[in-house]
């Protein structure tokens, strides 16, 4: 016991880290569920393609291992780039795959989330094969600043950049949404897609606008786990996406800050899970969760039960 | 030039279907170029039946079950325990076959039990999360003790044998397989055309609606868990004998995708399309093996584009094979008419002369007694009592959102009442299911309509018989005497309800899709559905809502014939005056969920306080 509770500070900052990924999956799946009701399975393959684009640029612009321009101006341009490209990736695959669906049953649009899934999976499995690739991180950051020690309890640069990075995206959405006009056109919409049409809100711009920011937000998780973990291959993006959801569910789906919520809860019960459990058994632990909420919870934590109306 | 017959097989073509069928599946193996052919040969008839099995959960009962493939899993790696040299434990295949298909079928029931109260996308991702957690166990039980192989799977599997006879030759195992798969096929037609397969469909088509005509909707979507892993499990045996080794790369989300392609590909729940579905996708890739890396990317292409163009599969509604009858434009004689004339004849007009043949009793049919109901915050019921007498017609009237469709819904047990009880012929029924409800007598329509409506017309009234018959999947899969006279019954009893609305829901109308009918025809057949349930009291909820004036007349005529010539008991709510005027016995007017005035029809539309709550208060 003693062990653990040595342990508890250390992995308080894991989870948190990790939470601020889920988090920002999460958004992705919600803003979508909240505005059309649909489970995007195609998200989770944005956010692998986030971490492939954030390896590119780093490739592209390192020589040697080593990058050509300064550290923190490689890093945003990894992190713009890939949000810029990952939010048109989303904007394609509304416009190909879903908006032809809108008023489907709601099984073909699921199953046609699965094929593009699917789909962009095998893409970059074929392009850029199966190995996984690796960020030199190594050679981004002065020795200095690597790992920062307060109090037993270990910072990585990394692990604070995420942190940063991913509460100021989330503090960025927050203000849209909740200040601008556009961001009122949103809830709107969320609310009652019909009646926001009625009012004069161009309701496809809304939802392709919905899928570039939940798209860009998915990339740039990518891409900061890439940094953090400094892997990416063409499967991550499957668990990724189930975690995101889990996270999404676990706030309330269709619920942005229960999103943010279920994100930073779910990587603080995953770290802690491994410091009871062996770590191959961490993601049972949160499909474990996923379930459970389901069943038991479905509207979430944050969220409010809505009777079925007859 | 058109068809106007529905195409039905006849005995000798099905017989000779059947001869084709054997003689070219006795001959295929033989002709196959090498053993590599005759291995796709024998995995597209596992292929068969795993896309059948499939079709059960998600074609059938529309559920969207991901976590399949963990079954033909469980099917797999229970003969890898029970037949092998992993635990040293070798018991013969035909015993181990079955028990492999009941034991996966456990675990679906299981599964079933669940995840029954989530729906669509919901569903998907449970069921996705329980394939995971699959998996890891399959890749992760390798240690401490090692109980699944872990990566390596197990191998060295027993062949199969039957009483000592080792079967090795690959083409004894294609007939063996295609065996197995002939009668998976044959079985998902029988239980296609039963009161399961319509019960699944009316599930796939409208839950509750399904629910509320006397379709046990928990047990069914069971049955489809079950049912779809009972197929998945042996057919996992099947591979895994064939295979002589089990992997966890063998049950993994690639081969899920591959499967649901095949039925999609097919068309949900067609089953000669997901057969022919299974056969192209299991050949196909074969002929474009240089393409190999591309094959799982064509898969998922596959989906969206089917999805986008062609939702209901390449058999779905093509040709003469699907087509029903049209109507006729023309009379017997030749003389053409409009469709309006076809209808009004002088036998209806007749019809509706008929001299009563019941009267009002006096004994209490339903009784609401005390009952509230709160939805949060909002009391849309507020100590409601009424009582309906036998073979009366009982009018509700009140303003949007008095509480009256309310009060349909606590006595058909859509939801319970937060207090008070009902009761129906001296029975407490509070707190039943609305299935359990259809069953003691009572059924209802829908305010706004709640159709079957990719179902034919005859089809949609005889999901209403489902409560009423009992035939399970083994008298219904052997044809026993029980179906047979069971479907007889459900046949004559849903073609004479049907008949009582005359040529509007009879004749080629029969084999129409209720989307295909009029506003007012669906209303019409919403009653008739609800009258197949064999119940004795009816609650209409706006029967004449959306009809014109000649399409009111006549169904407040209908609705008086329902209670003096076939003896129900009506409790309607209307909105119409006149219509309400016509056929009460007496009225009861709701406001606020409290009865403000009850008496006949005079007493009642007289009522200040029914006035105020229709008009207002006058200023004073």
């Amino acid at each position: 016991m003693e062990v653990y509770l040595q342990q508890l500070p250390q992995q308080l900052v894991n989870g948190l880290t990790l939470g601020g990924v889920y988090a920002l999956i999460a958004i992705g799946y919600t803003m979508v569920y909240g505005i059309l009701s649909m489970l995007n399975f195609a998200h989770g393959e944005v956010y692998m393609i986030g971490g492939f684009i954030g390896w590119w640029v780093l490739y592209l612009l390192s020589r040697g291992n080593v990058p050509i321009l300064h550290a923190s101006l490689v890093i945003s341009l990894m992190i713009i780039v890939t949000m810029v490209l990952t939010g048109f990736l989303g904007m394609i695959i509304e416009r190909l795959a879903y908006r032809p669906l809108r008023k489907a049953p709601r099984m073909n649009l699921l199953l046609s989330a699965l094929g593009v899934s699917i789909f962009l999976q095998n893409l970059v499995l074929n392009y850029q094969g199966a190995k996984a690739r690796s960020f030199y991180v190594s050679s981004l950051i002065p020795e200095s600043l690597r790992v920062i020690e307060a109090g037993g309890v270990v910072f990585s640069f990394m692990r604070i950049l995420v942190i940063v990075v991913a509460f100021g995206l989330m503090a960025l959405l927050t203000i849209l949404i909740k200040k601008t006009k556009v961001g009122k056109a949103m809830r709107a919409t969320a609310q009652d897609t019909e009646a926001a049409t009625f009012m004069g809100i161009d309701v496809d711009r809304i939802i392709v606008l919905v899928f570039l920011i939940g798209s860009a937000l998915g990339g740039a998780a990518g891409t900061l786990v890439g940094l953090l973990f400094t892997q990416v291959d063409y499967y991550v993006g499957f668990q990724a996406g189930l975690k995101g959801f889990t996270a999404a569910v676990l706030g309330g789906i269709g619920n942005i800050f229960g999103a943010m919520i279920g994100g930073i809860l779910l990587g603080l019960f995953e770290s802690l899970a491994t410091t009871f459990f062996p770590a191959t058994y961490k993601d049972v632990v949160a499909f474990v969760i996923l379930i459970v909420v389901l069943i038991f919870r479905p509207w979430g934590l944050m969220g409010e039960k809505i009777p079925e109306k007859v | 030039m058109e068809r106007l017959e529905k195409r039905e097989w006849s005995e000798t073509e099905k017989i000779a279907l059947c001869l084709i069928t054997a003689v070219a599946l006795g001959l295929l193996p033989h002709f196959m170029p090498n053993n590599y052919w005759l291995r796709i040969y024998t995995m597209t008839g596992l292929f068969v039946m795993l896309a059948l099995g499939l079709n059960v959960v998600a074609g059938f009962a529309g559920l969207l079950d991901l976590s399949y493939v963990a079954f033909f899993g469980i099917g797999g790696y229970t003969y890898a325990f029970l037949s092998s040299d992993h635990f040293n434990i070798h018991l013969p295949f035909l015993f181990v076959l079955p028990l492999a298909a009941l034991i996966t079928m456990g675990f679906g029931f299981a599964l079933g039990c669940t995840s029954l109260r989530l729906k669509g996308d919901y569903l998907a991702i449970v069921t996705l999360a329980f394939a995971q957690i699959f998996k890891l166990l399959l890749l992760n039980l390798d240690r401490p003790i090692n109980i699944t192989g872990g990566v390596n799977g197990i191998y060295n599997l027993d062949p199969i044998n039957f009483f000592g006879l080792r079967i090795e030759s690959p083409m004894v195992y294609s007939y063996i397989i295609w065996f197995f798969a002939v009668i998976v096929v044959l079985g998902s037609l029988r239980i296609k055309r039963s009161r399961l397969g319509r019960g699944w469909e009316a599930i796939r088509e409208d839950e509750l609606a399904a629910e509320a005509m006397g379709v046990n909707t928990t047990k069914m979507k069971l049955l489809a868990f079950a049912g779809g892993a009972f197929i998945a499990g042996g057919a996992g045996t099947l591979f895994a004998s064939f295979q002589e080794s089990v992997f966890p790369n063998n049950f993994d989300f690639p081969q899920l995708v591959i499967i649901y392609c095949m039925v999609i590909l097919g068309g949900l729940g067609n089953i000669v399309g997901v057969v022919l579905g299974a056969i192209v996708l299991s050949i196909l890739p074969e002929f474009l093996r240089e393409y190999g890396a591309y094959r799982m990317m064509s898969y998922g292409l596959i989906l969206i584009v089917l999805m986008a163009l062609r939702p209901q599969g390449i058999m779905g509604e093509i040709g003469f094979l699907t087509k029903g009858k049209k109507r006729p434009n023309k009379e017997e004689t030749g003389v053409l008419k409009a469709s309006t004339d076809l209808y009004y004849t002088e036998t209806d007009k007749m019809e509706l002369q008929i001299r009563p043949r019941f009267r009002r009793g006096d004994r209490p049919v339903l009784e609401v007694r005390n009952v509230t109901m709160n939805f949060g915050g909002l009391r849309a019921l507020d100590d409601l009592s009424l009582i309906v007498h036998e073979r009366e017609i009982l009018s509700m009237i009140g303003p949007n959102g008095a509480g009256k469709t309310t009060v349909f819904n606590l006595v058909s047990g859509i939801y319970p009442p937060t207090t008070g009880k009902v009761f129906f012929e001296g029975i407490d029924i509070t707190g039943l299911k609305p299935h359990q409800v259809v069953k003691a007598g009572i059924a209802r329509t829908f305010q706004n309509l709640r159709l079957f409506s990719n179902m034919t017309v005859l089809d949609n009234a005889k999901v209403s018989q489902f409560c009423q018959t009992h035939s399970g999947p083994i008298s219904i899969l052997f044809h026993l005497p029980r179906y047979r006279e069971e479907e007889i019954e459900t046949d004559t009893i849903t073609r004479e309800k049907l008949g009582l609305f005359g040529a509007r829901l009879t004749g080629y109308r029969f084999d129409q899709k209720a989307t295909s009918l009029s506003y007012a025809n669906r209303r019409r057949l919403e009653i008739a559905r609800a009258m197949s349930t064999n119940a004795k009291l009816l609650m209409l909820d706006e029967p004449s809502a959306g009809m014109n004036p000649q399409e009111t007349i006549e169904i407040t005529e209908f609705i008086k014939k329902l209670r003096d010539v076939y003896g129900y008991t009506i409790l309607v709510i209307e909105h119409k005056l006149n219509v309400v005027k016509t056929i009460s016995d007496r009225v009861i007017a709701l406001d606020y969920g409290r009865k403000l005035a009850e008496g006949n029809y005079d007493e009642v539309a007289n009522h200040p306080q029914v006035i105020e709550a229709y008009l207002g208060r006058k200023k004073n």
